[in-house]
Formats: C-alpha cells, sequence, structure tokens
C-alpha cells in the first residue's frame, strides 16, 4: 500500500470532497482522510474524517471502519470513536485518543462487494 | 629526593588529568533526543481550568466551604471520621497504609490528592469520571464513611454555619433541596477545595527549566546520580511512556503484574470493574448532575471501551509528590521506591496478561541503576 495522491473519482464518491487531506491507496480503493486538529497528540482526542471510493466508477464502499493500534505494545485503544456519516462513501470518526507515545497504526477498513481491503497508516506520536 | 622537583611537575599533571578524566567519565550529557523528551515533563505547574461540569469550580467560596467540609465528621455516619481522616495534608493526602481503614478495611490504598484537577479519570480504577462523583463516593461507600443522602442533608441543614455557606452557594437552604441535590452540591464544594491542591516545584523542575534555557549552572547543580537516573526514566525503563508529560502520568490504566486478589477467594477487577460502575452511576458526566448541560467533557465516557485485558489493570498514577505518599501500588504492596524499582527490574512476566501490555519487561537494572532511579523519583518531590 502506498500513501499518493490520484485524481478525484468520478461518480457520487467524490474523493477531491476532503480539501489538504492525505491520500491513501490499494486499488480498488481510493481514499483521503484528515485529521482534527491536527497534529496528533498524546491524550488528547481528535477525529478522522475519510472519504473512500472504488475504483474505476466510483461508487461508495458498503461500509467503512476506522480503528487504532499500537502494534509494538500488542493493544489498542481505550476509546470506541463515534460514527458520523457524511454522504456517499464519506464519514467522520470522533473521539480517536493515542493514549501513550509511540508508534500508531491507523486502519481503514473498506468493505466492497468483494470484501475488505485494509489500508494502513502509520504515525510516530513523540508528545 | 633530587629526582622529585623533576618529577613533581609531571606527576601533578597526571594527577589533575587524572581528576579531570574521572570526572568527564561521571558527567552525565543528554543528547537532543533526550532533552527533548526531558522537557516534556515540565513546564510546573500546569494552568488552571475549571470544571464545566460542576458550576462552583474555581470559586473561592465553594473552595473555603470544601476545606471545611474536607475535615468534617459530620460527613460520616458515626462522626469519627472526614476526608481527612484518610487524606492527611502532612502525609502527602494519603495516610500511609498500605490499605485505609474507614468503618472496615478497604481494598485499595488512599491515593494521595495532589493534581487532580489534571485528571480525566478518578480513583485506582477509574471508577469516576470526574471530581464530585469521586468525593460522594466514599461519603456513601459502607466500608468508608458509610453516611446516606437523607444523614447528609439533616446534618447540613442542622449545622448552621455550613446552611449558611449552602445557601451563598447554591442559592438555596438545603432544607428546600432533595438529599440526593444536597449530598451532590456538598461534593462540588468538596471537589473545588481539592481542585487547590497542587503539588509545587521540584528539584526536577529546576533542572528541566534550567535544561529549556541552556543554564548550565541550574543543570550542574542537579545531582550525578539523579541525572543516570532520569536517562534510565525516559530510556531503557520506558518509564516516561506511561508517566507522561509535566503530571508524569498518562491518565490510563495499564496492568504491571501486581497481583489482584484482594483475599483467596476475592479479585480486585481493577479498570474492568471502574468501567462498569462508571456506567452504572447517575453521578457521572452523561447523568443528570453534570452542571454542563451540552457535555462537552462527556466524550471519553461515551466512548470508554470495556476490554478484557482491563482486569488488572490500575491508574497510572502521578510521581509527583511520590516521595511523601508511600507505600506504592494500588494495594500499597510496596513499602518503599526501592521496592517499585525492584518490582521493575525483576518483573514476573507471567503475572502479566496474554493480551495486555508488551511493552513491560524485566529490566534487569544493575544495584548502581537502581539506586539511581531511586534518586532520581526523590526529586519529583517538594522540598520539605
Amino acid at each position: 500500500m502506498l500513501a499518493c495522491s490520484f485524481p478525484a473519482l468520478a461518480g457520487d464518491c467524490r474523493t477531491d470532497k476532503l480539501a489538504k487531506a492525505e491520500a491513501l491507496s490499494a486499488p480498488p480503493v481510493a481514499l483521503v482522510y484528515k485529521i482534527h486538529p491536527g497534529p496528533i497528540r498524546v491524550g488528547a482526542p481528535f477525529a478522522v474524517e475519510v472519504v473512500a471510493c472504488i475504483a474505476p466508477d466510483g461508487k461508495a464502499p458498503r461500509r467503512i471502519r476506522v480503528d487504532a493500534r499500537m502494534p509494538a505494545h500488542g493493544h489498542g485503544m481505550n476509546y470506541r470513536p463515534s460514527e458520523r456519516k457524511i454522504g456517499p462513501g464519506h464519514a467522520r470518526y470522533d473521539g480517536f485518543v493515542f493514549h501513550m507515545p509511540g508508534r500508531w497504526a491507523l486502519t481503514f477498513d473498506v468493505f466492497t462487494s468483494a470484501g475488505r481491503k485494509r489500508l494502513t497508516v502509520n504515525f510516530d506520536i513523540k508528545r | 629526593m633530587r629526582l622529585m622537583p623533576r618529577l613533581g611537575a609531571p606527576v601533578g599533571a597526571a594527577l589533575v588529568l587524572a581528576a579531570g578524566w574521572s570526572q568527564a567519565q561521571s558527567a552525565v550529557e543528554f543528547s537532543a533526543t533526550e532533552k527533548a523528551a526531558i522537557l516534556l515533563h515540565g513546564p510546573w505547574p500546569v494552568a488552571m481550568t475549571p470544571d464545566p461540569s460542576n458550576r462552583v469550580s474555581g470559586q473561592s467560596k465553594a473552595i473555603a466551604f470544601g476545606r471545611a467540609l474536607f475535615s468534617s465528621r459530620l460527613l460520616s455516619a458515626d462522626r469519627k471520621q472526614s476526608c481527612a481522616s484518610c487524606h492527611i495534608a502532612n502525609a502527602g493526602f494519603s495516610d500511609g497504609r498500605p490499605r485505609s481503614i474507614g468503618s472496615a478495611r478497604v481494598d485499595r490504598n488512599a491515593l494521595a490528592l495532589y493534581n487532580l484537577r489534571l485528571n480525566r479519570w478518578f480513583g485506582w480504577a477509574g471508577q469516576s469520571d470526574n471530581l464530585w462523583a469521586q468525593s460522594l463516593r466514599p461519603i456513601l461507600d459502607t466500608k468508608e464513611l458509610r453516611a446516606t443522602p437523607q444523614m447528609i442533608a439533616r446534618r447540613i441543614t442542622g449545622h448552621p454555619d455550613f446552611a449558611r455557606r449552602y445557601l451563598g452557594l447554591f442559592g438555596s437552604r438545603p432544607a428546600t433541596h432533595p438529599p440526593e441535590t444536597v449530598l451532590v452540591n456538598i461534593a462540588k464544594a468538596l471537589a473545588a477545595y481539592q481542585e487547590t491542591i497542587v503539588s509545587g516545584p521540584t528539584p526536577f523542575d529546576a533542572f528541566r527549566d534550567a535544561l529549556a534555557r541552556g543554564d548550565s549552572a541550574g543543570i550542574a547543580a542537579y545531582p550525578v546520580p539523579a541525572k543516570r537516573g532520569l536517562k534510565i526514566f525516559i530510556g531503557k525503563g520506558k518509564c516516561s511512556i506511561c508517566h507522561f508529560g509535566p503530571n508524569f502520568t498518562n491518565g490510563e490504566f495499564h496492568n504491571i503484574g501486581v497481583k489482584h486478589f484482594v483475599a483467596r477467594s476475592r479479585v480486585d477487577k481493577g479498570r474492568y470493574g471502574g468501567i462498569q460502575q462508571l456506567r452504572a452511576s447517575r453521578y457521572n458526566l452523561l447523568g443528570p448532575f453534570n452542571d454542563d448541560k451540552t457535555r462537552s467533557t462527556a466524550g471519553f465516557t461515551k466512548r470508554v471501551r470495556l476490554h478484557p485485558r482491563n482486569w488488572g489493570e490500575f491508574r497510572v498514577p502521578s510521581l509527583r509528590n511520590l516521595a511523601l505518599t508511600a507505600p506504592y501500588m494500588h494495594d500499597g504492596s510496596m513499602a518503599s521506591l526501592s521496592d517499585v524499582v525492584r518490582h521493575y527490574s525483576e518483573l514476573n512476566e507471567d503475572r502479566l496478561h496474554q493480551d495486555g501490555e508488551r511493552l513491560l519487561r524485566a529490566l534487569k537494572l544493575s544495584k548502581t541503576e537502581s539506586a539511581d532511579l531511586v534518586v532520581f523519583l526523590k526529586t519529583l518531590s517538594e522540598r520539605r
């Protein structure tokens, strides 16, 4: 999986809806996300807004699940973020808390008709 | 003898050099990464922000009323005990006992009350999400003050000074409020007082601030063993991962392999039980007594997860004023800081949950390293 930029997809699901977002891609899933407010700080709640679309026709996925783990420590978060759907393939998840410094893996599980596709991005949190 | 003058100078120079070399060996330098990690533990104190769930938070009348209530025996059923019985100001707002004794012996050590205003969760298991709820818990607990809302309302009403203060603060006579409301309001005044219990600056803070401003004399004044201990704390000990930030805690809960059997057939559920109690409580931030109708601070309560790994997890306590608050751990099972360091040095990894924290490993510290870590930990306390 690579972090990259890609053109907005056609159809209802449009990744250009999220300005100044980071991009991830794992074909056929194209995804952009944004952290509110950034940067992430230890113990401070934040939200993740995401738009995920299925290439090549820009269909919205059936479901997106966003979570986070500390792989080196073998645990996840102490809190379950709440989901708010904004539009096709577009949702915001409030209530993330990285309660320890170190490497956190933010995972996006995108459910398509072909199954689940996981996209991951790592954050090294120092403060 | 004739050789002495000739040898004198070089030998003297060699001695000076040797002394310099030895000093250089004992001097402790910090890398840029280590300096950044040290600076994260300050500045101290952290600015106070009133608690939006408590409408009297930060009010001077509430603080004074709360202080009076804190040492009042009217809050206990038998009128023999007060909050101050187990949270003694001269004992670091703890009581020096492994497990406190109210109307009966309780299961846990009395937590020190310093810097509570910075907490997200309260108590060893985080059973409360706000300080006023945590303050009324021991009043009602049958092993602690063993009172009832009716008893508290009656006694506050019948105490002219307390009734007058109550009226001045909450706008009505206690007799006109339901007993439960009186109890919650009393707890809010107690919380307002406890928010003012802030630990003072420590030798570590002086060192940290000297490091921040590049003050070499201030840096040099911090003892070398403390510097070595600090290096372990932020380095191989990985202590600062959980004992994070200016208050030396991440405010959460971890299983560090301390036994959680209270008796042979009884287990302290730790954070698992704490979350269950939190959710069941009428006094949590989602309940009717939160004065912040927007519930702006209730997000953690709404979203906290109950995991199997929460069994055996207990609060990561602040390390500020640590030297004043022995014994240590949720059950007071470690009498001294040396015992605590030995616990981490010789950690029994079999006691940790399989699905728990992989971070913890026996540190296997040498005697000198253990002693240095203790010296460092002692510099987190105020000079008295």
